[in-house]
């Protein structure tokens, strides 16, 4: 589906509370403790397309400079590490790997950021000539908000009267 | 072709020997429909199309309230208890028959429907029907996804849900997508009647279970699940109802050609009403008549009560039903025809009902002023304004096709008579083939002037004469034929008809009559010709055939590629 980036936004409305793409995004992982999001989008960035189901969520960004599909940003409950190079973490409680598989015509490469009961892949296929912009847009422009930052919206989008989660003891 | 000298025949051959005047029929006061008054078959939505409707605008306005009054809180606390009480009865058993009720809205199966249907529909050959489920199932696809997007609504809080998912939730995308694919197939594939009433209750359980089975897993909230089934029934019972109607493009599985429309029904009834209104003819049975012959109509024998005191109780008149599918059905015979010929056709499609009926009424007006041997027109019946008309005219009762009945010199004279008749008065039948040439005691009948032309090309006129000598020699000879015409024709005019016809000239029942005879006429009469005129040339290319040519080719391109797309999965 094809959204405004509003929709992704982690600080929304007058409460600055996660947009209801988040929320979504956060629903499909429940075991995740962060959700990623958009921040400020630089100019000649576009969200494009976000897919959310019972397992996995994600989003891709179209760039002008950089080409359609340029940057997908998947939330899943684990990721596949094992090519990839740890580096040290940007991230409050996140550990973050990298893995670089093309660098020309094409950049194409994977950042996992790996926390509990979840994972954040960000993978690149940049065709523009300049690296650096992209990759600064997957470190700022994506953000992340906590699952307690969802559930409080949820809390406060209903007066109170309904969670984000069923009760931990499954009886929903 | 240069002028040619014309030389005269030795001999004027007599004009066509006198008719019988129409039986009489009884005629009752017309009387005209006041305003505001339907049409004798008025296109309806009915009831249940129009309630759907209403709760499809109140769905679509009860969306636009809640978001803009930021009150969805609500409906999502309600949502939520109501799904909070069903996961209150779950088990392991219980679970596992949800599960699998609910494939029925899961992306494999609604994939299956989806080609299954499209599938059937081209095999069956109902493009119309197919043209407006595309519609449907886009528009319905188009807007549920707008209106997920614009609402974002997330899955159901506060409870587990089981099973696959996918996007937001308001309304319930595979649920629409199904109640629209159920609600197009039974419209599309399932004959009215007892047959499609079932079908209504099937489609209404096969919805019920969906539904039941996804509040069970808690895919969908209430709300968004009921906003899904009335947009999916809603937009495919209107569409269909409006642009498919059961009496204009029935549903059935006979070989009935499709021109064929069914006069039995509240058509037959509509048929008698607009008669007694409108001509003042009491008809007392309307029913099909000589269906072989035709292809671009309906023709059908219409029993009216007798006038006169003559002591008859009963008359008929012959009535010809178009509809706006033989309108179209005529663009693209022309359309084939301008492509594959270039200028064979002489004329321009029709853009209406109402005007083709109105020509050939003219047509036959002026054939009976130019006093041709033609049914008498009796008048225009309106049926479904601009969609249905009814051209009534005198019923040639007892009467054999020219294939089948006696020819002798004087039925041959009466048909060249005829040719000869429209060259003077500056017309051309451009359809004589034996259907349309009738003999009744030894009169010659000329009907169906459907094609017939005023002022047409040369060519066509001498065309008429080629055709009218070949439905004369099937059951004569080429010989006979052949000094008879001499007496009306010269040498020159049936030597130039005999250079302008040629296979594709001839109308198919023709063609077919000549193949099955094992003869070879055309070749008979050019060998008794005195001297023969080289063939004129029907193929001719004009800027607007290329042009023609090159939109039809992008235009099947395009198809193709949107099939193609189509071939994928709705959701």
């Amino acid at each position: 589906m094809v959204l405004g980036e509003d929709s992704l936004a982690c600080r929304d409305g007058d409460e600055n509370h996660p947009a209801n793409g988040v929320v979504l995004m956060a629903q499909s992982v429940p075991s995740a403790a962060w959700v990623p999001c958009l921040e400020v989008m630089p100019l000649g960035w576009d969200l494009a397309g976000l897919e959310a189901d019972e397992s996995s969520a994600r989003f891709w960004l179209d760039s002008d400079r950089d080409g359609v599909h340029a940057l997908e940003v998947a939330l899943t409950s684990s990721c596949n590490t094992v090519e990839a190079t740890e580096i040290p973490s940007e991230r409050e409680g996140m550990r973050r790997w990298e893995r670089v598989t093309q660098v020309t015509p094409q950049y194409v490469g994977t950042r996992h950021y790996v926390f509990d009961g979840g994972c954040v892949n960000v993978h690149f296929r940049l065709s523009g000539e300049n690296r650096s912009e992209p990759l600064g847009v997957a470190t700022q422009g994506v953000g992340a908000v906590t699952r307690e930052q969802v559930r409080a919206a949820v809390r406060d989008q209903t007066d109170g009267r309904l969670e984000l989660d069923p009760p931990p003891d499954g009886e929903g | 072709m240069a002028s040619l000298p014309q030389a005269l025949p030795q001999q004027r051959a007599a004009g066509p020997v006198a008719r019988p005047a129409p039986p009489p029929i009884a005629r009752v006061r017309r009387r005209r429909r006041p305003s505001g008054e339907p049409p004798p078959l008025p296109r309806q939505l009915r009831a249940s199309g129009k309630w759907w409707l209403a709760l499809s605008g109140l769905v679509l306005l009860a969306c636009v309230l809640v978001v803009a009054t930021g009150t969805i809180r609500y409906v999502d606390v309600a949502d939520t208890r109501v799904l909070q009480a069903i996961a209150g009865v779950r088990s392991p058993a219980l679970t596992t028959v949800a599960e699998a009720v609910g494939v029925l809205a899961s992306d494999r199966v609604l994939h299956a429907i989806w080609l299954t249907d499209l599938v059937l529909l081209a095999v069956f050959r109902r493009w119309r029907h197919l043209l407006v489920w595309l519609g449907v199932a886009l528009l319905v696809i188009n807007v549920g996804t707008a209106m997920v997007t614009t609402l974002q609504r997330p899955r159901p809080f506060e409870v587990e849900v089981l099973g696959e998912w996918s996007g937001f939730s308001m309304p319930s995308l595979p649920v629409t997508v199904l109640a629209a694919l159920l609600v197009s197939s039974l419209y599309s594939l399932v004959p009215p009647g007892p047959k499609r009433t079932v079908g209504k209750w099937v489609v209404c359980a096969l919805l019920v279970l969906t539904g039941a089975s996804r509040l069970y897993l808690a895919q969908d909230h209430p709300t968004g699940l009921l906003a899904g089934v009335v947009l999916g029934v809603a937009t495919p019972l209107a569409a269909f109802r409006l642009l498919t109607p059961n009496s204009v493009y029935p549903v059935r599985y006979t070989r009935a050609r499709p021109a064929h429309l069914d006069v039995t029904g509240e058509r037959g009834a509509a048929i008698v009403r607009a008669l007694q209104d409108q001509l003042g003819l009491v008809a007392t049975d309307v029913s099909p008549f000589g269906l072989a012959g035709s292809g671009g109509s309906t023709p059908l024998k219409i029993t009216v009560k007798a006038g006169g005191s003559q002591g008859e109780s009963e008359s008929c008149v012959f009535g010809k039903l178009y509809a706006a599918t033989h309108v179209r059905s005529d663009r693209w015979y022309k359309l084939g025809r301008t492509l594959l010929y270039g200028r064979l056709e002489d004329e321009k499609p029709f853009h209406s009902v109402r005007r083709l009926v109105q020509y050939e009424d003219y047509i036959l007006r002026l054939f009976c002023d130019g006093g041709l041997p033609v049914p008498q027109p009796l008048g225009i019946v309106e049926i479904t304004p601009e969609r249905e008309y009814l051209l009534v005219t005198e019923f040639i009762a007892g009467a054999k096709e020219a294939g089948e009945a006696l020819v002798d010199d004087s039925v041959i004279d009466q048909g060249l008579f005829v040719v000869r008749r429209m060259w003077e008065i500056g017309m051309a039948h451009r359809d004589i083939k034996p259907a349309n040439l009738l003999v009744r005691n030894g009169t010659l009948y000329l009907i169906d002037s459907a094609f017939a032309e005023v002022r047409p090309s040369p060519w066509r006129q001498a065309v008429d004469l080629a055709n009218m000598m070949l439905v004369l020699g099937l059951r004569t000879d080429a010989e006979r034929v052949y000094q008879r015409a001499r007496l009306h024709f010269s040498d020159e005019e049936i030597a130039e008809a005999f250079a302008a016809t040629r296979g594709l000239t001839m109308p198919s029942q023709l063609r077919r009559m000549l193949r099955r005879q094992g003869r070879d006429l055309q070749s008979e009469f050019l060998a008794l010709l005195p001297f023969r005129f080289p063939p004129v040339r029907i193929q001719r290319w004009t800027w607007r055939r290329a042009g023609l040519t090159v939109v039809t080719l992008a235009a099947a391109a395009t198809a193709a590629y949107v099939s193609a797309g189509l071939l994928g999965s709705p959701l």
